[in-house]
């Protein structure tokens, strides 16, 4: 029969294991991540398809890393830099070009170099932007979606404010990206300019907006939930959705297309940046070098039907023929975009 | 005696200690935002808040929807709690799983449900065209109706539970008492049973409507941006507008509504305690 040493487990010695203990469970997640090829991604929620089915399996094979990504709103992952600046987790986030201009005004992105990043000498000249800060690896196009159980198409953007379509309309709110299209859209109804001009006339923006509320069933924030509702029949337009969104969509049998209006369409200005201090740097860089690579580049353009950036590329979406793609100036949409989403929250209220 | 009492009450340090650092501390924390500027301490963000009309549409809609959705939680828990307190066995298992596993659902899928539910071709609709009640699809989807029962259902089991708790330790007796000394079935419900119970309606209200005045996710899937709540009032803040000042002034009001509901709730309660 064995006895228990009195000296077996005394206070002191229990004390002491559990600190030990408590300081190996602490410690275990930053010595793992030290030595490991894990990168953590900030993305867009909406790109979990293809993030999951093309870029996770590449990355594994091209560069040997393990991608964790946290797929939400671009807002959501500059806030996420931002709290987490004095020790970033995310090495790598891919937003909308606005937030972009904000992440360089906070100090949270670490330039893109050619000598680390070969493949950003083959994109577009207008995909780099702010030399280097970020870079445009896809660009999908942005119209109005319908339901074609419902619709022939969408000729005009003035569809949207038809009496016909009276509760069957649903707009993102300017807490995303793709809200602005319908803002400046309204702009240039309202005002009668052509784009260049009527992006900055915001009152006569937010006049015909309002004219839009006895059309609008919601404004949503989480774009799934309300491009589900247009895949039932409960709405018929979903104005603002982009072509990476809903033509894979259309392609799986979803009574779902995209009208490019007479009125011109825009392009959704999809980025990737390093974080500044981000883990796992050489890796980091590696990642986006592989975004932005052919092969990449052909996949992703591919699957979420988007213009790719890389020039050597000629797979990916087809741009609708005969409108106008409009870019807007990002820089002014950054200054102002505070003020205007509390404007448009109030606005849109019920 | 007391020293063991002391001893055992160190048990809860750890509790303590845990609360006061993930917890109490970022809260403080946050807090202090919302009285802090360049030159000092203000309630300058407090005054702004209070004074902008459209706040104060969000804070009545928030108080309406949380004692709506409590109304609804009560009516359906009440003569729940006493079925469960019947129930034995079997029956007792399958009413707690029914109350329990409902909570392991996340809002999202249970939001994706109700959009089965309530959508102008869904199984609501159908139903009512069918028995003849309407002749088209009505409107359920992003109405303040489909809220109030979709926050009903989440915190249910919030309102049942502390009810049951009571019912289940109601003294038969004495309701068997008053209806042997002639008091009608109406009489001894609302003079009996009705007040010995109370505790637990005020308990479950208080949960409910503590956890319905700050939720989030379920607004935000099911009424959209149209109409906001508080707690869509800090999100907005802090993530969108990054408004730091303005997001801790609305999580002090909506902090201060939660403790003053559970401030009335516990003196409510001790009275109605002392009364039974």
């Amino acid at each position: 029969m064995t006895r228990i040493s009195p000296r077996g487990l005394t206070r002191r010695s229990l004390l002491k294991t559990s600190a030990f203990a408590a300081a190996g469970t602490f410690a275990a997640p930053a010595l793992l991540r030290a030595q490991s090829s894990e990168l953590v991604i900030g993305c867009a929620g909406s790109h979990s398809a293809w993030m999951e089915a093309i870029v996770v399996p590449h990355m594994k094979e091209a560069i040997g890393a393990d991608i964790l990504f946290e797929g939400t709103k671009s807002s959501v992952n500059l806030e996420k830099m931002a709290s987490n600046k004095d020790n970033p987790y995310l090495s790598v986030v891919q937003m909308d070009d606005p937030v972009m201009i904000q992440a360089v005004d906070a100090d949270l992105l670490t330039p893109i170099t050619a000598d680390a990043v070969p493949n950003m000498t083959q994109l577009r000249g207008d995909a780099v932007h702010m030399e280097g800060m970020w870079c445009n690896y896809v660009q999908p196009w942005a119209g109005v979606a319908y339901n074609t159980d419902f619709a022939e198409g969408v000729p005009s953007w003035e569809a949207l404010w038809d009496p016909a379509n009276a509760g069957q309309v649903i707009i993102p709110s300017l807490q995303n990206t793709e809200g602005m299209w319908t803002l400046f859209m309204a702009a240039m109804l309202g005002s009668g300019k052509p784009f260049s001009e009527a992006q900055y006339e915001i009152e006569a923006a937010f006049a015909k907006l309002e004219e839009l509320k006895p059309n609008l069933l919601s404004v949503y924030s989480t774009m799934s939930q309300a491009f589900n509702l247009l895949e039932q029949g409960e709405i018929t337009l979903l104005s603002g959705n982009f072509s990476s969104y809903t033509l894979p969509r259309k392609a799986e049998g979803v009574p779902v297309d995209l009208a490019a209006p007479k009125e011109g369409i825009f392009a959704m200005p999809s980025g990737i940046c390093l974080v500044k201090g981000g883990p796992n740097a050489e890796l980091a860089a590696a990642y986006v070098n592989e975004m932005l690579g052919e092969k990449m580049q052909a996949a992703i353009a591919d699957f979420a039907a988007s213009v790719p950036a890389n020039t050597t590329v000629k797979a990916g979406a087809v741009i609708p023929d005969g409108v106008e793609i409009y870019s807007p100036d990002w820089a002014f949409v950054a200054a102002n975009r505070r003020d205007w989403i509390e404007r448009f929250d109030k606005l849109m209220a019920l | 005696m007391s020293a063991r009492i002391d001893r055992i009450s160190l048990l809860a340090v750890p509790a303590l200690g845990f609360l006061a650092v993930v917890y109490a501390l970022p809260l403080v924390l946050l807090l202090a935002k919302s009285v802090q500027t360049p030159e000092g301490f203000s309630l300058a963000e407090y005054r702004a808040f209070f004074a902008d009309e459209y706040n104060m549409r969000v804070l009545w809609r928030t108080l309406r929807v949380a004692a709506l959705t409590t109304l609804l939680a009560l009516v359906i828990a009440y003569p729940t709690a006493f079925a469960m307190s019947r129930a034995r066995g079997g029956w007792l298992t399958v009413f707690l799983v029914a109350m329990v596993l409902p909570m392991s659902l996340g809002v999202v899928v249970k939001a994706f449900a109700w959009s089965i539910l309530f959508r102008a071709n869904g199984a609501l609709n159908g139903a009512l065209q069918w028995i003849g009640l309407i002749d088209r699809p009505m409107r359920m989807m992003f109405t303040e109706a489909a809220l109030v029962v979709g926050a009903a259902n989440v915190f249910l089991p919030f309102m049942v539970l502390p009810i049951y708790a009571v019912v289940r330790q109601l003294d038969q007796r004495l309701p068997e008492a008053a209806a042997s000394l002639g008091a009608t079935p109406m009489f001894r419900f609302f003079n009996v049973t009705l007040p010995l119970t109370l505790p637990g309606v005020v308990a479950g209200s208080a949960f409910t409507f503590s956890l319905a005045v700050s939720m989030y996710v379920i607004p935000s899937l099911i009424v959209g941006e149209r109409q906001q709540t508080l707690s869509m009032l800090i999100a907005r803040s802090f993530l969108y507008l990054r408004n730091e000042p303005l997001g801790s002034t609305i999580s002090a009001v909506l902090l201060g509504i939660a403790v003053l509901v559970v401030v009335l709730s516990s003196w409510l309660a001790r009275r109605l305690g002392a009364r039974t």
